[in-house]
C-alpha cells in the first residue's frame, strides 16, 4: 500500500498530509484533519452531504481520492465564514429556517455558494436544479431555495454598497 | 449494492504515469488488475460494492491532451478524456453547435458529480444507461485510443460489446472523443425518463437528432438512440431509414416510434418493467421526434 | 398585576418565531454529531457479520480464523449474550443465537484496530445455516399454515397492553368492538370495500446510524450515539446485559435526522456488546448507507382491508377494518404500532359502529419500528381513499362528506373516549378553500390532466400510558439560564422551544437561555423518548414547571430580602420588579450568591435550581376484547392536507403542483418552526407517495442504496406549500400546545391518490404512485394505448 505525501490548501491554510491511495478526500478531511463539518451520508456520490469546493467547484468529496487533490485548494463548510462573519448563504439559511437536523446543511451551503459564484442571479428553478445532488430529508427544500435566492440578493446589495 | 458493501474503498495503489506510453504499458502489464481512472465516479462505486477488485488505478486525466476542449469549424469538436461534464455544458462552442451533448450532460446525476464525471468515462463504462452515449452516437463520435501499439481511432457505433464491455484491450486508453462539424441547422433532443425529475438513472432514455438532408427522399435525416432498453446503448437504423424514405408527418413519426419500440429488448429490473419500458420507448421517441421537428423550425 | 404563574414579559417568546438556537453551529460546521466525536488512537472499529438468509437455523459458527487475524481484538457471537431485548416485547437477542430471521440479522461482531481489518475478520467468520421456509406476507404469516418464526413467543416479557398469541406468528392482536357493525350494514345506502398493500419504506435520515461504546474496568458502560432515546437505550441495554441503569451512560449529541429509526434500541446494543469484550477501549460501529437500508428499523408494510358504509345523507354508519402489519423478524416496537392503528382505526371520523382487528405479524422481513406517524400514514393511505369513494358513491362532494362526519369536540371516539376540543373542521374548511376546491384548473399542456385531492388525519402520541418527562432550569452568575432536558434535538426544533418556554415561564429574554448539550443520561433529566410528537407538550410541561419552580425560588428570595409580598413581585426581562415599591433588581449574581439582608443581618437565597416533571396520569387501559375504555390516549392532533396534481398522459408521471397543510397544533410556540414541520412532513409524505418502497423479493432487498431507493429531491417538490395553523388549545398543553412533527406527513399519500383520481378517474390503489404504476393503470383502463 503506497502512501503519498500531498500538499494542499484547506480553507486558506496549507496542509501536508500522508495519505494511502484509497483514502478519499472525505476521509482525509474528517479522519485525518478533523474537519468534521463535512459529512458522510452515503459514501457513494448520492447524498451530497460531503460536498466541498475543489478549486472553486463543488465536488462530492467521497468520490475523490485525497491523492488526486495534490496542489488543490479546498473549501469546506468551516471555511465559509470569514473572521466570524457568516457568508450570506449561511445567514440566509438561518433566517429562512432552512436548517433542521443540520446534517445536509454543510453540503447544501457549499452547493449554494458555488451556484451564486457562477450565477449571481439564480431563479428558483436554477437553485432547485443546482441542489438536486443534496438530499435533505427534513426541510422539504422550500426554505433552502428561498434562502439561497435571498442570499444572492443580499450579496448583490452588499456588493453594490462597497 | 450489497449488504457487504465496503464502508470505505478497499486497498489499491494510485498510479500517475508521466506519459501516455508509460500508462498504456502499465495497464497492459497489469491486465485484469489495473484500470484507467478519470473522474472515478463509476470506479469508486463499484470498488466499494466489491464489484471491481483492481490493484491499481491509473490516473490518465492529466496526460497529453486529455484536458483539451477545442472546436474548429472544419474539423469539429474534440473533447479530451479528462474534460468533465460541467465544462462541456458551459462551453459556448458546445452550446452553439452541439447543444444535444450539453443537454445529455445536464441529465447526469448532480452538478457536483459532474465536476468529476466525464463523457469518456461514461462511454468506457459502457452501461446501457449511460446518458451521454446516445448523443455521442448520433453526433458521430469517434474515439481516439492510445494503446501499447500507439494511437488508433474507434468509431463509437461499433465500440460497445455488451453491458460494461467494449472493444478496448488491456493498455488501451481513450484520450479524447471527436465529433465532425454539425450539419447546419441540426437539432436534437434527449428525453430521460427517471423516477425523479432530475438526477436519477434512466428508466428509458431517448435521443433524437435530425437535420435537413437533400440526399434523402424525405429531405431529412433523423437518428435515434435508446438508453436502458438493450444490453448496449442502441442506435435504431430502422427509424432512420423509415424517416428518410417517408414524407415527414405525424404518422411517419408514429410509425418510426413503433420501429424504435420493435428494436429494443428491455428487461425487468428495479427501475422499471420491460412492458413499461417498451411503452415508453414508443411514446417518448414519438415525442422526441416531434420536439426535434419543432426545433428544426417546422 | 400579572398572575404569579403566567409571566408576561415583552416581547413574549411564546408565539414568536425566534431563530433556532442550534442554527449557527449547524451552519458553520461546528455542531457535533455522533460520528464527529474524536476518540483518539485507542479507538477500535466494529463490523457485523450478518445473515444473508431470511430464515435459517444457525448450525455452527466458527470464529477461529477471524480471531487469529492480526489486529482483531474481539469477536462476539450470540453465545456471549443470552439476554433478550426489546421495547414493548422482548423478542430479540443482541446477536442471533439459534436462528436468523431476516437478511441482515446480526450473527457476530468484530472489533479491530481498523475498519478494514474488522471487515476482513467478518469475512473469515464461517456460519453454517439450515435454511427454513420463510414468511414474506403478513396475511399468510397470520394463517395457521405459516411456519412459526418465534416458537418462544409465549415466554417473552411483554407490556401489559400488548396481546401476543403464542403458537402463532401474531405478536399482538388489538380489537375494537364498538356498537354493532353487522346490524349497521343493512342501514347503509352505500358500502365500499377495499384492500390495500402498503409497502415498507425506510426512514432515510441523511445521517446513518453510528454508535461508539466504551466499557471501563468496573463494567460501567458509556455509549455515544445518534439517538432519539438515550434513556430508553440506557434502560433496555442495561436490562438485557443485567446491569444497573445507573451503570449505563448514554451520551447523545445532535441527531442528523431520526424520524423514528433512532428510537428504541437497534444497532447501539451491538456496539456495547462488542465493547464489553475489550474493556477500556472505545469501539465504534457505523452503518454504511447500504446497511442502513437493510437493517435500520423500517416502516412496516401493511395489508389493510376496509369496509365502510354510510346512509343516503352521507352519515358514516359503520366501519369494519382488518390490518395485517408486516412486523418483520422482531416486533418489539411494532406491536404498539398495531395497537395505535387499532385505537385510531376509524380515522378522524365519528362512526357509531366499528369493528377492527389489527394484527402484528412476524415475517422474515426487516424489523419494523416507529416511523414518523407511527402507523397512521399507512392506515390513512387506504382509509382516506375509501372515504372519498364512499362520498362519491352517495353522490356527495368529498369535502362536504368529511364536514359531516369528521370528529368534533365532544364526539365519542372509537374507543369510547370523549374527544377534547379540536379544530379539525376548521382545518378541513381552510385547506379546501386554499386549494380552490371545486375549481378545475386547465392543464399546462394538452397531454396532461389536472386534479385536486384532500385528506384528513388524526394521530395521538402512541406511548406507554405513563411516559414521563423532566427538566431542570439552573441560573448562572450573569443571569443566564441553563435548561437541561432529556428530549433530543433531531431537527424538529425541540431545543428552541425549550428555550422559548423557559424564557417565558421565568421572565427572561430568550437569548439568555442555553440548552445543555449534548444529552447525557448522567446529567440530563429523564425523558422517555423523543418520539410520538410528544416533546412540545410533555417535555414542554416539564420545562415550564421547572422554570416556574426557579421563578418561585427567586421571588421568595427577593420577597424576603425586600420584606414584600411575593404577590407584588414579578420577573420581567431578567429583572425582579415590585409593583408595590417599584424597586427592581437584576437577576445577575443574586441567583447564585443570594441577597444580603440589610445591616449585615446575613443572606437569603442561594443558587437557584428549578426542577419540573410531567407524566400523564389519566390514560386508562382498554378492554382486551372490545378496545373500549374511558381514555385511550392523551390527545389527538388533527389536520388536513389538500393537493393539486398534474398527470402526464405520455409517461404516467405525477407532479404535485401545489400543497396545502392545515393542522390544529393547539398553540404554535414558534409558528415558523411549525410551518417548517408542515412543509418538511408534506415533502416526506410526497416522497413516500410517489417514489418510495423497499423492494423485497423473498426477503432480499433489491434497492439498498440511494441509486435505487429514490427520495424526493429539490426538483420534485411543488414550488409552494401553503401552511395554515389552527389553534384550538390543548387543556393540559403548555400554553395550549400539542405536537405536530409526525402529523405533517400522515394525510399526504391519500390526498395525492385522491387528486390522481380526480385527474384521470382511476384509483391506482397502493403507493408509491410511480410513473410506471400510473401509466400501466391508465393502460389497463384504456386511457392510453399500448
Ligand atoms: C451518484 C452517481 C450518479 C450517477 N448518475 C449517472 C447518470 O445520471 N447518468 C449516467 O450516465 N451515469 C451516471 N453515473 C455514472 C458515472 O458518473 C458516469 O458514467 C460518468 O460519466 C463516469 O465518468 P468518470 O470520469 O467518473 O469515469 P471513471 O469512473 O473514471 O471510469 C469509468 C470506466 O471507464 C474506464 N475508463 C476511464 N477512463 C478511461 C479511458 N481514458 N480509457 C479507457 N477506459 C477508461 C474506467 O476504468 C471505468 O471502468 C452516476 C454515478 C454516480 C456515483
Ligand atoms: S457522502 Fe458523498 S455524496 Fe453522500
Ligand atoms: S436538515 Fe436534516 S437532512 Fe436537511
Amino acid at each position: 500500500m503506497a502512501n503519498h505525501r500531498i500538499t494542499l490548501k484547506i480553507n486558506g491554510e496549507y496542509e501536508q498530509v500522508d495519505v494511502p491511495s484509497q483514502m478519499t478526500l472525505l476521509q482525509m478531511l474528517r479522519d485525518k484533519l478533523a474537519f468534521t463539518g463535512t459529512k458522510n451520508g452515503c459514501n457513494a456520490g448520492e447524498c451530497g452531504a460531503c460536498t466541498v469546493l475543489l478549486n472553486g467547484e463543488p465536488v462530492n468529496s467521497c468520490m475523490i481520492l485525497a491523492v488526486e487533490c495534490q496542489g488543490a485548494e479546498i473549501v469546506t463548510v468551516e471555511g465559509l465564514a470569514q473572521d466570524g462573519v457568516l457568508d450570506p448563504v449561511q445567514q440566509a439559511i438561518i433566517d429562512h429556517g432552512g436548517v433542521q437536523c443540520g446534517f445536509c446543511t454543510p453540503g447544501v451551503l457549499i452547493s449554494a455558494r458555488a451556484l451564486i459564484n457562477r450565477n449571481p442571479h439564480p431563479t428558483p428553478d436554477e437553485i432547485s436544479e443546482a441542489l438536486v445532488g443534496n438530499l435533505c430529508r427534513c426541510t422539504g427544500y422550500l426554505r433552502i431555495v428561498d434562502a439561497i435566492q435571498d442570499a444572492a440578493a443580499r450579496q448583490e446589495s452588499l456588493a453594490a454598497r462597497l | 449494492m450489497s449488504i457487504n458493501a465496503h464502508p470505505e474503498l478497499p486497498e489499491f495503489d494510485y498510479v500517475r504515469p508521466a506519459t501516455l506510453m508509460e500508462a498504456s504499458r502499465f495497464l497492459a502489464e497489469h491486465a485484469g488488475e489495473a484500470r484507467p481512472l478519470l473522474g472515478g465516479t463509476d470506479i469508486f462505486v463499484r470498488m466499494r460494492d466489491g464489484f471491481y477488485h483492481d490493484k491499481y488505478l491509473v490516473d490518465v486525466k492529466h496526460l497529453d491532451s486529455t484536458d483539451e476542449l477545442s472546436y474548429d469549424p472544419q474539423r469539429g469538436l474534440k473533447l479530451g478524456a479528462g474534460v468533465n461534464m460541467n465544462r462541456v455544458m458551459a462551453s459556448p462552442m458546445v452550446q452553439a453547435h452541439y447543444a444535444l451533448l450539453a443537454e445529455a450532460c445536464r441529465s447526469v446525476a448532480s452538478y457536483q458529480l459532474r465536476t468529476r464525471a466525464t463523457i469518456v468515462g461514461n462511454i468506457c463504462n459502457a452501461s446501457p444507461a449511460g446518458d451521454t452515449i446516445g448523443a455521442c452516437l448520433v453526433l458521430g463520435g469517434v474515439l481516439n485510443v492510445h494503446g501499447v501499439g500507439g494511437y488508433r481511432q474507434e468509431p463509437l457505433a461499433t465500440f460497445f460489446r455488451g453491458p460494461g464491455k467494449t472493444v478496448l484491450q488491456p493498455g488501451d486508453i481513450v484520450t479524447s472523443i471527436e465529433f465532425p462539424p454539425a450539419p447546419a441547422g441540426a437539432a436534437g433532443v434527449y428525453i430521460k425518463l427517471g423516477r425523479n425529475t432530475w438526477s436519477d438513472l434512466s428508466i428509458v432514455g431517448v435521443t433524437v437528432y435530425g437535420y435537413a438532408d437533400a440526399g434523402r427522399a424525405s429531405g431529412y435525416r433523423f437518428q435515434a438512440a435508446l438508453a436502458s432498453v438493450a444490453p448496449t446503448p442502441l442506435l435504431v437504423p430502422a427509424l432512420e431509414e423509415h424517416l428518410a424514405s417517408h414524407p415527414i408527418n405525424a404518422e411517419a413519426f408514429r410509425q418510426a416510434a413503433r420501429l424504435a419500440q420493435a428494436a429494443c429488448s428491455p428487461i425487468d429490473d428495479v427501475r422499471g418493467s420491460a412492458r413499461y419500458r417498451k411503452a415508453m420507448v414508443r411514446t417518448l421517441t414519438e415525442k422526441a421526434l416531434q420536439m426535434t421537428w419543432k426545433k428544426l423550425g417546422n | 398585576m400579572t398572575s404569579q404563574i403566567e409571566a408576561t414579559s415583552a416581547p413574549h417568546p411564546i408565539g414568536d418565531s425566534v431563530r433556532r438556537v442550534d442554527a449557527r453551529e449547524k451552519v458553520v460546521g461546528s455542531a457535533m454529531f455522533a460520528d464527529d466525536l474524536q476518540f483518539g488512537a485507542g479507538l477500535l472499529y466494529a463490523r457485523i457479520k450478518r445473515s444473508h438468509l431470511p430464515h435459517a437455523l444457525i448450525k455452527r459458527i466458527d470464529t477461529s480464523k477471524a480471531r487469529a487475524l492480526p489486529g482483531v481484538k474481539a469477536v462476539v457471537t450470540g453465545e456471549d449474550y443470552a439476554g433478550h431485548i426489546g421495547l414493548y416485547l422482548q423478542d430479540r437477542f443482541i446477536f442471533c443465537r439459534d436462528r436468523v430471521r431476516y437478511v441482515g440479522d446480526p450473527v457476530a461482531g468484530v472489533a479491530a484496530v481498523s475498519e478494514e481489518i474488522a471487515e476482513q475478520a467478518v469475512e473469515l467468520i464461517e456460519v453454517e445455516y439450515e435454511p427454513l421456509p420463510g414468511v414474506f406476507d403478513p396475511e399468510y404469516g397470520a394463517s395457521p399454515e405459516a411456519p412459526l418464526l418465534h416458537p418462544d413467543l409465549g415466554q417473552y416479557e411483554v407490556a401489559n397492553f400488548i396481546f401476543p398469541e403464542p403458537g402463532t406468528n401474531i405478536s399482538n392482536h388489538f380489537r375494537i368492538r364498538k356498537g354493532d357493525v353487522d346490524a349497521a350494514w343493512a342501514q347503509c345506502a352505500a358500502i365500499v370495500e377495499r384492500k390495500y398493500r402498503i409497502p415498507h419504506v425506510q426512514h432515510v435520515p441523511i445521517e446513518p446510524h453510528v454508535a461508539t461504546a466504551r466499557v471501563d474496568e468496573n463494567g460501567k458502560v458509556r455509549l455515544w450515539g445518534s439517538s432519539q432515546s438515550p434513556f430508553a437505550q440506557r434502560n433496555l441495554i442495561a436490562k438485557s446485559l443485567g446491569l444497573s441503569q445507573s451503570d449505563v451512560q448514554v451520551i447523545a449529541p445532535y441527531v442528523g435526522g431520526g424520524f423514528g429509526c433512532k428510537a428504541g434500541v437497534s444497532m447501539e446494543a451491538l456496539a456495547v456488546a462488542i465493547a464489553m469484550k475489550v474493556k477500556g477501549r472505545p469501539v465504534k460501529l457505523r452503518l454504511t448507507r447500504e446497511e442502513e437500508f437493510y437493517t435500520a428499523f423500517v416502516r412496516q408494510g401493511l395489508v389493510a382491508y376496509f369496509k365502510m358504509g354510510c346512509d343516503a345523507q352521507g352519515r358514516l354508519l359503520a366501519m369494519e377494518n382488518r390490518f395485517y402489519w408486516d412486523g418483520g423478524a422482531y416486533t418489539e416496537y411494532g406491536v404498539n404500532i398495531t395497537r395505535a392503528a387499532g385505537y385510531s382505526s376509524s380515522g378522524p371520523y365519528n362512526v357509531p359502529n366499528v369493528k377492527t382487528d389489527s394484527y402484528c405479524v412476524y415475517t422474515n422481513h426487516p424489523v419494523g419500528g416507529p416511523m414518523r406517524g407511527f402507523g397512521m400514514p399507512e392506515m390513512h393511505a387506504g382509509l382516506e381513499q375509501c372515504i372519498d369513494e364512499l362520498a362519491l358513491a352517495v353522490h356527495m362532494d368529498p369535502v362536504q362528506f368529511r364536514k359531516i362526519n369528521c370528529i368534533k369536540t365532544g364526539d365519542t371516539l372509537v374507543t369510547g373516549m370523549t374527544m377534547h376540543a379540536t379544530g379539525l373542521s376548521e382545518c378541513l374548511t381552510r385547506a379546501a378553500e386554499a386549494i380552490g376546491w371545486g375549481r378545475k384548473e386547465p392543464p399546462s399542456a394538452p397531454n396532461k390532466r389536472r386534479g385536486k385531492g384532500i385528506a384528513l388525519m388524526w394521530k395521538a402520541p402512541a406511548m406507554p400510558p405513563n411516559a414521563g418527562s423532566s427538566a431542570k432550569v439552573a441560573l448562572n452568575e450573569d443571569g443566564t439560564v441553563t435548561v437541561s432536558v432529556g428530549g433530543q434535538e433531531i431537527g424538529q426544533g425541540s431545543f428552541t422551544i425549550a428555550a422559548q418556554m423557559a424564557a417565558a415561564a421565568l421572565g427572561v429574554p430568550i437569548d439568555w437561555v442555553r440548552v445543555a448539550t449534548p444529552l447525557d443520561t448522567n446529567y440530563s433529566p429523564y425523558e422517555w423518548q423523543t418520539v410520538a410528537s410528544r416533546l412540545t407538550w410533555s417535555m414542554g410541561n416539564a420545562i415550564t414547571a421547572a422554570a416556574r419552580d426557579a421563578r418561585r425560588q427567586i421571588l421568595e428570595m427577593v420577597a424576603k430580602a425586600w420584606n414584600e409580598n411575593i404577590e407584588d413581585l414579578d420577573i420581567i426581562d431578567g429583572k425582579v420588579i415590585s409593583y408595590k415599591s417599584e424597586e427592581a433588581i437584576s437577576l445577575k449574581n443574586i441567583v447564585i450568591y443570594g441577597i444580603p439582608l440589610p445591616n449585615d443581618q446575613g443572606w437569603v437565597g442561594g443558587p437557584v435550581l428549578g426542577r419540573g416533571s410531567f407524566m400523564p396520569t389519566y390514560v386508562t387501559g382498554l378492554d382486551a376484547e372490545t378496545g373500549q375504555g374511558p381514555r385511550a390516549v392523551v390527545h389527538y392532533t388533527t389536520g388536513a392536507q389538500a393537493v393539486e396534481v398534474e398527470v402526464d398522459m405520455d409517461t404516467g408521471r405525477v407532479r404535485v403542483l401545489r400543497g396545502v397543510a392545515a393542522f390544529d397544533v393547539g398553540k404554535a410556540i414558534n409558528p415558523e418552526m411549525v410551518r417548517a414541520q408542515m412543509e418538511g412532513g408534506f415533502v416526506q409524505g410526497l416522497s413516500t407517495a410517489l417514489f418510495e418502497s423497499l423492494q423485497l423479493k423473498e426477503g432480499v432487498l433489491q434497492n439498498p442504496s440511494f441509486v435505487d431507493y429514490r427520495i424526493a429531491t429539490s426538483t420534485d417538490v411543488p414550488p409552494d406549500i401553503e401552511t395554515i395553523i389552527v389553534e384550538v388549545a390543548q387543556d393540559d398543553g403548555p400554553w395550549g400546545a400539542r405536537g405536530i412533527g409526525e402529523h405533517a406527513m400522515v394525510p399526504t399519500i391519500p390526498a395525492i391518490a385522491n387528486a390522481i383520481y380526480d385527474a384521470i378517474g382511476i384509483r391506482v390503489g397502493a403507493p408509491p404512485y410511480t410513473s410506471e404504476k400510473v401509466y400501466l393503470a391508465m393502460l389497463e383502463a384504456g386511457l392510453v394505448e399500448e
